[in-house]
């Protein structure tokens, strides 16, 4: 194993903390936005209460990404940001809506008023926006559409737009809404929202099940669309594509069974596999099938700085972050969710 | 729209909105480390009733400064590619480090702003430590990897290809001393003349109560130590450019010719073309007294360089330069008067509707001057992205709509700006709770933020 491999790994763990945290963040946006009927006001409570402390450092995985892979492989980095001009552009918009809209709903001065209802708009219809562009723009890379020369205007501008890419951009929107759901149910059953997490449960089941059938769907386009991707899902990647399909099964039984902390672990647990899936059917390629890992990669000594860095800085962090974690996700929370449920049953 | 503009005015209008709201992001946390770290000591609930505050315009200026910075490490890569292609090769440690130190506050941003009733008062207070340490360190990583861009270090260019890569060699350039000291410094000095021109609004309107008192205070108090340093620090910013970048240098005196022992020239327009200077009010000698400390001093004017290596924009760097340093030396008048008033009141803080109406005016002056400096320096630089070895129209990505892209940001910051300060605004004229100790308050807070 080369050091850029090693670093890429690294960069590629980053990354699925970012799916699997920022990923949330989106899927939850996307169930604000479809929260309807008389508890919607509590559901969109509830949704800022679980992300509130978290958000900010969710999002800062994708950070991390970019850097990485700007001061790892720049030569690649400059050729996706060249060829993903238009979708990361408009991700980009997503992104910073989407933060905006949350921060200002949740310190909107009233929270019925018209500015917080605007901004919740906002917030909600750009975490559905926001992945799926993402999704497109990942999709291109492995489907082996970036180009590295004689790039003409309408790559630029369509490269991105193909039967392929756009299934999994829908995919990916439903695979966040199912992390979303599964964290969400078992964040209710912790605070004793039977309702919400009952709701969230039949939610996480729906968007599995339609995740699922857009996978499949994206490896049956990919046969002819990413042949690169499909000889290497099926020469390279053939257990990880096993394991990913084996961790949903167990996604979708542990839901079945109401064990929702165990079903967090396993959604955790599938996404990962799949973006393992993903990178393992891809290597030896950053750019497929024109530029490999070891021909993008930077000075064998300035990544050995960045490695260096990058696991010194995790060794502060990592704690730090778990920290956070704890306090506000494994401990409940009596004192809202009293409050809260007063509320409730005053409606009720 | 021509290419190479929109997207440099894509990238201009996106640092200017950053910069000015982290300003806050940075020098706000520090602030609440004080007065809750004075609440804990002397248990007075009227610190705390500040932090409180200060600490939900934290949340929202944070947050929209992390958005922004978003924007910016996206651009950097959609709008200049082949830029990213360079520097990502020699100086993508320190956008690494500012990524991990922006992390450790986002981090114990969640704790700080949430945890008011989950953590002991002891470790909330702690806690801040973390932000504006963090907050200080990702600007001072952000803005070496500017001043790399300024005078590059740490590699070398053979047969067109970048080789014996140092980054700690690039981080550690020659400018980095001068351009990080005085981004750090102005974070504070912003902070609290922000802050103070706020307070000041409300003394003028006759709220003058313990709170708001502690709150003018405290950051006049912040402004009179981080003011003179900072007109120190451009001092010797300036005598540095003199030697290290001379023909920003000569761009933002507006300069035109080779002179000795030229005069400080003041506001004026500077036309390159007739090769007059308009209207600008001339201290002879001036500028060789600043630069060399006597009156004989050399200084290379824009005529000493080649054409196409000088900055398209010379009128307006050497405008912007005059209006940071005016914007500077008026918020170092004005704190300096407050203090003085102040002790010669016997300690009273100064009625003076004037003075008062000063300090309203220095809030924004410190901002525009931040932002007036960041102009000069990357304005200055041009046609370079990276002085000397990359030339800005070299850089820019082929993506076509980027005259399009540059329209719907503008659009995003005039939105977003709105919405800040319509609600920094309308929590302004939130009604101060009333609480009798400072455990009443950590008690209570969680329900009014974000729930």
């Amino acid at each position: 194993m080369t050091i850029a491999l090693l670093l890429l790994a690294l960069i590629w763990v980053g990354f699925i903390a970012y799916v699997v945290l920022g990923g949330a963040d989106f899927g939850a946006g996307i169930w604000d936005l479809f929260a309807s009927g008389p508890t919607a006001r509590q559901q969109h409570q509830f949704i800022t209460h679980v992300l509130g402390p978290v958000w900010e450092a969710n999002h800062v995985w994708l950070i991390f990404l970019l850097i990485g892979l700007m001061n790892a492989f720049p030569i690649a980095f400059a050729a996706f940001m060249s060829a993903l001009f238009v979708p990361l552009m408009i991700a980009l918009v997503g992104i910073v809506l989407r933060g905006a809209g949350f921060i200002f709903r949740a310190y909107s001065i009233r929270s019925e008023g018209m500015f917080a209802r605007l901004w919740s708009r906002v917030f909600s219809t750009s975490s559905l926006l926001t992945p799926f562009f993402l999704g497109t723009a990942a999709a291109t890379v492995a489907g082996g559409r970036i180009r590295l020369t004689d790039i003409t205007p309408s790559d630029l501008l369509f490269a991105w737009i193909t039967p392929f890419s756009l299934s999994v951009g829908v995919m990916t929107v439903f695979q966040c809404a199912t992390l979303a759901a599964v964290y969400l149910a078992a964040e209710a059953s912790i605070h004793d929202e039977t309702q919400f997490a009952v709701s969230y449960r039949i939610k996480a089941l729906v968007s599995g099940i339609i995740t699922s059938c857009l996978g499949v769907l994206s490896i049956a386009l990919s046969i002819t669309q990413a042949p690169w991707l499909w000889h290497g899902l099926f020469v390279d990647a053939l257990p990880y594509v096993i394991s990913t399909v084996s961790a949903g099964t167990l996604v979708l039984i542990s839901l079945i069974m109401r064990y929702y902390r165990l079903a967090s672990l396993f959604v955790i647990l599938e996404t990962a596999l799949m973006l393992i899936t993903w990178g393992v059917s891809q290597y030896p390629y950053i750019i497929p099938p024109q530029l490999t890992i070891e021909q993008a990669a930077n000075d064998p000594q300035v990544i050995t700085i960045l490695l260096i860095v990058m696991v010194i800085g995790m060794v502060i962090l990592l704690p730090a972050l778990l920290f956070l974690f704890i306090i506000f996700k494994w401990t409940p929370n009596v004192h809202t969710t009293d409050a809260h449920r007063t509320e409730v049953q005053k409606e009720a | 729209m021509e290419q190479l503009l929109a997207a440099r005015a894509q990238m201009g209008t996106s640092l200017a909105f950053h910069i000015a709201i982290t300003l806050f992001g940075v020098g706000l946390p520090f602030f609440l480390c004080i007065t809750e770290g004075l609440a804990l000591k002397t248990k007075n609930p009227t610190w705390l009733l500040l932090t409180r505050r200060w600490a939900k315009a934290t949340a929202i200026l944070f947050a929209i400064g992390a958005v922004s910075g978003t924007i910016i490490s996206f651009e950097l890569g959609l709008l200049w590619p082949t830029y990213t292609k360079f520097a990502g090769e020699v100086v993508g440690l320190p956008f690494m480090l500012e990524g991990f130190a922006f992390f450790l506050e986002a981090i114990f941003l969640g704790l700080y702003l949430y945890g008011w009733n989950r953590l002991s008062p002891l470790v909330h207070w702690l806690c801040s430590f973390p932000i504006w340490i963090g907050g200080l360190l990702s600007a001072w990583f952000i803005v070496s990897a500017n001043s790399w861009m300024n005078t590059p270090a740490g590699f070398v260019i053979q047969q067109g290809y970048i080789v014996d890569i140092n980054p700690w060699q690039a981080i550690l350039n020659p400018s980095m001393p001068y351009e990080t000291t005085h981004q750090l410094l102005a974070c504070f000095v912003a902070t609290s003349f922000g802050i103070a021109a706020i307070y000041a609004v409300a003394f003028l309107r006759g709220k003058r109560d313990d709170y708001h008192r502690k709150a003018l205070l405290l950051a006049m108090m912040v402004a009179i130590i981080a003011t003179p340093l900072q007109l120190l620090s451009g001092d010797l910013n300036a005598r540095f450019l003199a030697q290290a970048q001379p023909v920003k240098f000569a761009a933002m005196e507006g300069d035109l010719y080779t002179e000795k022992g030229p005069p400080l020239r003041i506001g004026g327009l500077v036309d390159p073309k007739t090769g007059q200077v308009y209207y600008a009010i001339e201290i002879p000698y001036g500028e060789s007294l600043l630069v060399y400390g006597n009156l004989t001093g050399e200084i290379r004017g824009l005529d000493a360089f080649a054409l196409q290596d000088q900055p398209d924009a010379v009128p307006v760097i050497h405008l912007a330069f005059d209006v940071m340093v005016g914007c500077g030396c008026f918020a170092l008048l004005i704190t300096g008067l407050f203090w003085l008033l102040f002790w010669r009141r016997k300690r009273r803080i100064a009625d003076n509707p004037w003075l008062l109406r000063g300090i309203v005016v220095a809030g924004p002056c410190t901002v525009i001057a931040v932002i007036c400096g960041w102009m000069v320096t990357e304005m200055g630089r041009q046609p370079w992205v990276i002085s000397g070895f990359l030339r800005t129209r070299d850089a820019v990505t082929p993506a076509p709509w980027v005259g399009v892209t540059f329209l719907v940001f503008v659009l995003i910051y005039l939105l977003l700006s709105s919405a800040l300060v319509w609600l920094l605004l309308g929590l302004l004229r939130q009604p101060l709770p009333q609480a009798e100790s400072i455990e009443e308050i950590y008690h209570e807070a969680e329900e009014s933020v974000g729930v």
